[in-house]
């Protein structure tokens, strides 16, 4: 078997690049940049096979392994928002050390082992590819193997339903709907028309400002409650001076706000 | 390019020939937990636990009833050699249904009330949530275990009758995952049953790479993943053993890791301890068996040519094995981590039946595997029982004085911890019997010298729980709940079992013996 | 390309033959496919500002250039002069490398598009085509899949809340709707017996798959615009919502980058669905029997496939003027609940026509309208129909059930008189509303009079 040169060209490219992907995964301090890098090392591997020859199995490795799973993998970082670094304290002292040692152990053993065998000739992609690549695949997967393929449907069924088992909020009692709720509100007689909304100024306009009752204060229900509970409430005092000086200026001072501002001033 | 281009490449495709009268049994209890499924997704939660508890019994029933009315006569290599029935697969299959069915058994228990005992009423809500509250006041029910149950038999089923590496591999997973699942959806102490869960996925999934990575060094070697093909290349590839020996060495950390071997038993006391306790009952026996089996014919059928490479090896585990288990268990104080050590020594025991490497080292592990399923499930049963202030009581102080107290339990009990240890008349005393001369027999004295030494070992333990039993003052509030009729029947076969195996092992024996034979 | 012109003739393989395409005419096809899409997108902008200003009544860009045409290229030479801004929060590495993932994925899968017959091009014989592979149409939904990393890395790095929820929408949303557009191309591949496009442009010979495979295409057009995140899927950026969505802290150059990426995309899929249920480069029918099939094959197939291309395009531009955004929830369930589900079963369906037709369900033949069928296949269809039929009747009867229902609920409310307390109170829920007569007919518009309308003008 020779090696054209184009492929060799592609692997002493594509080659480091996978190696520095899995490398990443290992030694990146960010989880995002730990699953980018194993991405990568699996888009690599997949451009490897297609390279060989096995041009679905590349295509199914990178659809599969790094558009949807590494993907999904993302997905969960991102959306628990694990951006700072790991904890990086060893529970048990020299666990590291001892670790790197039995993996070197065990890298040098199967390089050593590989390398020392004598392999016999290849059969050759021409037999395997005879059906073209696909159909050959197919053959094997429906044929020799049918009995693992189909016993993977197990696997998969158990997967879907230990993730809605372990991860899946039963809902036990139906989803209020808006109009559920705004049947509750009429029923309780509270805020009928909904809560009011925050209040907007001419120069500010913000869910933390609160907006003004009829009598100039400041109403704390149409602030989200989250806000409340944090004490982000924002004060009104000094927008609603901006914004009567603007309407003064632009002479659209209401009589009410003038009277308010009246008494203020009184 | 012409018309003919077009035919499709496949259309002289000749598909794999299944005999299905020798995997009947399988695909029973495979269709019955698809059944499972669709019972959870479409009948109303107030019925799905009777239909549920129906269905998986009446399944693993049927299964057995085929298994030895119909299948025992088909026995065959089918679907392209990926699936082997032949004597240790059916006899295999037929243990890990029956003690299936008895595990669950213990499983559905529900002491008479609507609510699971064993099981969380919901596995999502983090612990102490009020969401948890409201989906035990909701009547919310986990009834998605009993298709997990048959799930993980289907696997247990395949496991020893794989024919390839790949096949062995699928059902490792399939025989695995629902036991994850099931391993943390403990009703009390869940925290704890969720980190075993965690862990046992954890090393589980390590485990299963290891497995991979060894079938890939080995159909490298071989060129093939069929264990006919492996055993026919092994005295004719050559210049390859720096890659076979690694690769069934590699093969066989997955499959010990399974057993519970040392040095891969980590898991084990805190899966066993966390779990729901009929589950490790349930895990403790079938998954041996499954494993075991597996072991077996990888090692006998495969890799028999190389026995010379790994034989001292397994040895050196086996020995380990009952060593490090035995005196850990001194150790513990906590029942179900004792138990936990107890399968270790056990799985160590079985092992040195393995070394025996012919028909009396196959018919001696599957009948110590036999034996210590049942003895086990009924343990595990039985602590379940044993509760202090709604909690399980499991630690050893707290059945201080069971004897008194409830003397049926704690009688019963005690026999099976005299089995374990191996005292005549119970089972235990039949199978160390069986498998310590199969070693004796097959230059392994060595093994059974260390394996006797274990066992006074642990015999000192299990005495020390019985005396704590009878001659301590009660302390605390440990009360001893009622059984339903599940646990009661299931209690009651596992003790039967162990009396009638220690009584008359012959009929068993002969069986093992005559289903000892592998398909090539 | 050697090893390509060696393949065994089976319908795996590709039909066009690389076998006279030399290494450098292939660079030259490539850079020619990059010029025309980035040639197109230029056009496309501009055709989607004109014809959206056509819709809402309005000129649309119509100063820079002859009929505004320049318009897009002195936007896009003012997006480069801009300041590149990057936020101090923004993870450098990956904010960098998200547009770039974006904009070079967005190219790699035209490769794969035949896009016209085999012509003669500097002496050699070579198709209208970079490349082609057995695998060729799933390597499209790779490309895709990788091409998501620079959307949701946009959105991440950026380390900002809108950014974030932007690229979160957006992976979901292209992952969920990858799988039904899988799923849709499976009928394709079924049918052709090939994942090669120029296989299966080949196979459409006689027939184009729009009509074996129409809900295939009516799937591909549903998940094309949802993969490609456009109105009314352009959840992942949805201004109302999230501001730019993944977009928002980019600038200049890289936000082009971004821009192009999109408008390729939507290039990329719709020269798919070309591929795949319009034949292709191949003429319509009518004018494909004009003259022995003079105008169908070489350099014709580039005008009828660049037709095809821009019907899409347009009706990409359609949609987005005619379409409100939908809510992120009723997507995803139109994704999961609907598509994916009854695809499957379309999938299931093909698979049975198919194997009749290729005659693993029994041989004998029927004659229909001059084309030969076999019996199974027309058995099937007829179960089919059959099963639909029977699914609709329930449908229909419980539509009917439910609607009763709601009259009797309705009939059960209490009836009230909204002018009761002199003022018009609207009914709470229990109640019922009696219109008034008298109300309704004043509510009715008078009848326009001549004289009336005289008065308005006046």
């Amino acid at each position: 078997m020779t090696v054209g040169g184009a492929e060799s060209a592609l692997f002493w490219i594509a080659g480091p690049l996978a190696v520095a992907g899995a490398l990443a995964l290992l030694f990146a301090r960010k989880a995002v940049h730990a699953a980018v890098g194993m991405a990568t090392a699996m888009i690599v591997l997949g451009i490897f096979y297609i390279a060989q020859q096995a041009e679905f199995l590349g295509v199914i490795q990178i659809f599969v392994y790094s558009g949807a799973v590494m993907m999904l993998f993302l997905f969960v970082i991102m959306l628990i928002g694990v951006d700072s670094s790991d904890s990086l304290v060893e529970t048990i002292r020299g666990q590291r050390w001892a670790g790197l040692l039995l993996a070197a152990g065990l890298a040098a053993i199967t390089i050593a082992g590989i390398g020392k065998a004598a392999f016999g000739t290849p059969r050759g992609l021409a037999e395997a590819n005879k059906d073209g690549n696909v159909s050959g695949a197919a053959r094997l997967i429906f044929g020799d193997y049918v009995w693992a393929f189909e016993a993977t449907s197990a696997l998969l069924i158990t997967a879907a339903l230990g993730a809605m088992l372990l991860a899946h909020r039963e809902r036990l009692t139906p989803k209020a709907t808006q109009a559920d709720w705004s049947r509750e509100r009429i029923r309780s007689g509270e805020n009928v028309a909904g809560l009011p909304a925050p209040g907007v100024y001419a120069r500010h306009n913000a869910v933390d400002t609160p907006a003004l009752l009829p009598d100039g204060s400041p109403a704390e229900l149409s602030i989200s409650r989250v806000l409340r509970a944090r004490g982000q409430v924002g004060t009104t005092g000094a927008l609603t001076q901006v914004t009567q000086e603007i309407e003064h200026e632009v002479g659209d001072e209401s009589d009410e706000q003038a009277t308010t501002r009246k008494d203020d001033d009184a | 390019m012409t018309a003919a281009l077009s035919s499709v490449p496949a259309a002289d495709f000749v598909a794999t020939k299944v005999e299905y009268a020798a995997v009947l049994p399988m695909f029973i209890v495979f269709g019955m937990a698809l059944v499972g499924v669709l019972v959870e997704a479409f009948a109303p939660r107030r019925v799905r636990y009777p239909i549920q508890l129906v269905l998986t019994l009446g399944g693993l029933v049927a299964a057995f009833l085929v298994l030895v009315l119909y299948s025992r006569d088909h026995q065959a290599k089918t679907a392209g050699g990926a699936i082997v029935i032949d004597g240790p697969a059916l006899f295999l299959q037929g243990t890990v249904l029956v003690l299936g069915a008895v595990g669950l058994l213990a499983m559905a228990e529900r002491l008479d009330s609507a609510a699971p005992d064993t099981f969380t009423q919901s596995g999502s809500a983090v612990p102490g949530s009020p969401q948890e509250a409201a989906a035990v006041r909701m009547g919310a029910t986990t009834t998605e275990v009993f298709p997990l149950v048959l799930f993980a038999i289907s696997g247990m089923m395949m496991f020893p009758a794989a024919g390839d590496l790949l096949t062995m591999f699928v059902a490792l997973e399939v025989l695995s995952l629902p036991l994850y699942i099931l391993t943390g959806l403990a009703r009390r102490r869940r925290l704890l049953s969720q980190e075993a869960s965690l862990k046992y996925f954890l090393l589980g999934a390590f485990s299963s790479a290891f497995f991979l990575f060894g079938s890939a060094l080995i159909y490298g070697f071989a060129g093939s993943v069929r264990f006919g093909e492996i055993a026919k290349a092994v005295p004719q590839v050559g210049g390859m053993d720096s890659i076979a020996v690694p690769g069934v060495l590699l093969i066989a950390v997955g499959l010990l890791f399974k057993i519970g071997a040392v040095p891969f038993h980590s898991w084990t006391p805190d899966v066993y301890q966390g779990a729901p306790t009929p589950v490790t009952g349930f895990m403790a026996a079938c998954t041996k068996i499954a494993a075991f089996g597996a072991l077996l014919r990888v090692l006998y059928v495969a890799f028999e040519g190389l026995r010379w490479n790994w034989q001292p090896v397994v040895a050196v585990v086996a020995a380990l094995t009952m060593i490090v288990g035995a005196v850990l268990s001194v150790t513990q104080t906590d029942v179900k981590r004792l138990l936990a050590y107890s399968s270790i020594t056990h799985a160590g025991f079985v092992l040195v039946g393995v070394l025996a490497m012919d028909r009396t080292g196959v018919s001696s592990t599957m009948f110590y595997l036999v034996a210590y399923g049942f003895s086990t499930i009924a343990a595990f049963a039985l602590i379940a029982l044993v509760r202090s202030s709604g909690s399980e009581a499991t630690h050893l102080s707290q059945w201080a004085g069971l004897g008194k107290s409830s003397p049926v339990l704690a009688g019963a009990f005690s026999f099976l911890m005299l089995a374990f240890a191996g005292i005549p008349l119970t089972s235990g005393f039949t199978a160390k019997f069986a498998v310590f001369g199969a070693a004796i027999a097959h230059d392994g004295t060595w093994l059974a010298v260390i394996g006797v030494l274990a066992s006074a070992v642990t015999a000192f333990v299990y005495v020390r729980v019985i005396v704590l039993m009878y001659f301590s003052e009660p302390s605390g509030d440990t009360a001893v709940l009622t059984p339903s009729v599940l646990t009661s029947t299931a209690v009651t076969i596992g003790v039967a079992a162990t009396l009638l195996l220690g009584i008359v092992p012959s009929p068993l024996l002969d069986l093992a013996h005559d289903s000892s034979l592998f398909l090539p | 390309m050697s090893t390509l012109a060696a393949l065994a003739a089976t319908t795996d393989n590709p039909v066009a033959d690389f076998g006279d395409t030399p290494w450098w005419l292939s660079l030259v096809k490539a850079l020619l496919v990059f010029v025309f899409l980035l040639i197109n997108t230029l056009l496309v902008i501009w055709f989607e500002r004109r014809v959206i200003g056509r819709m809402q009544q309005r000129p649309g860009p119509n100063r820079a250039g002859p009929f505004g045409l320049l318009q897009t290229l002195a936007d896009g030479v003012k997006l480069a002069l801009k300041e590149d801004i990057v936020p101090k929060a923004a993870d450098k590495i990956m904010f960098w490398a998200a547009p770039a993932i974006a904009g070079a994925m967005a190219f790699v899968s035209f490769a794969i598009i035949p896009m016209g017959g085999t012509v003669w091009m500097f002496g050699h014989k070579t198709p209208l085509q970079l490349t082609d592979t057995p695998i060729a149409t799933l390597l499209v939904l790779a490309v895709a899949g990788v091409g998501v990393y620079g959307i949701v890395l946009a959105g991440w790095s950026s380390g900002s809340t809108y950014p974030l929820l932007g690229g979160l929408r957006s992976s979901a949303q292209v992952i969920s709707y990858e799988i039904a557009m899988g799923l849709a191309l499976v009928a394709v591949f079924l049918y052709a017996g090939s994942m090669s496009t120029s296989q299966i442009v080949f196979a459409q010979n006689d027939l184009w798959y729009i009509v074996p495979a129409f809900f295939s295409f009516v799937v591909y057009v549903i998940t094309m615009v949802g993969e490609t995140n456009r109105l009314p899927f352009d959840l992942a950026e949805g201004e109302g919502e999230l501001t730019g969505g993944f977009h928002t802290e980019y600038s200049s150059l890289k936000f082009a980058m971004f821009f192009l990426g999109e408008y390729v995309n939507m290039f990329t899929v719709s020269a798919l669905a070309t591929t795949l249920f319009l034949g292709g480069p191949a003429a319509p029918p009518g004018i494909a029997a004009i003259g022995d099939g003079m105008l169908n094959g070489g350099w014709w197939g580039l005008l009828w496939f660049v037709v095809k291309l821009w019907l899409f395009m347009f009706f990409f531009v359609w949609l987005r003027g005619s379409l409100p955004r939908v809510r992120y929830d009723q997507f995803m369930r139109l994704g999961w609940k609907v598509l994916i589900p009854t695809t499957l079963v379309w999938v299931v369906m093909v698979a049975f026509i198919r194997a009749a037709e290729l005659g693993f369900l029994g041989d004998s033949k029927v004659s229909l309208l001059g084309r030969d069928f076999p019996r199974a296949t027309l058995f099937i269809i007829a179960c089919i129909a059959l099963a639909v039929l029977v699914a609709a009747w329930f449908y229909d009867n419980h539509q009917v059930k439910r609607r009763a229902e709601l009259e009797e609920a309705r009939a059960m409310d209490e009836e009230i008189d909204p002018f009761a307390g002199g003022h018009p109170v609207p009914p709470l829920p229990g109640q019922r509303l009696v219109e008034p007569p008298l109300a309704l007919s004043a509510a009715r518009p008078a009848p326009v009079t001549d004289s009336g309308s005289e008065e308005n003008r006046g």
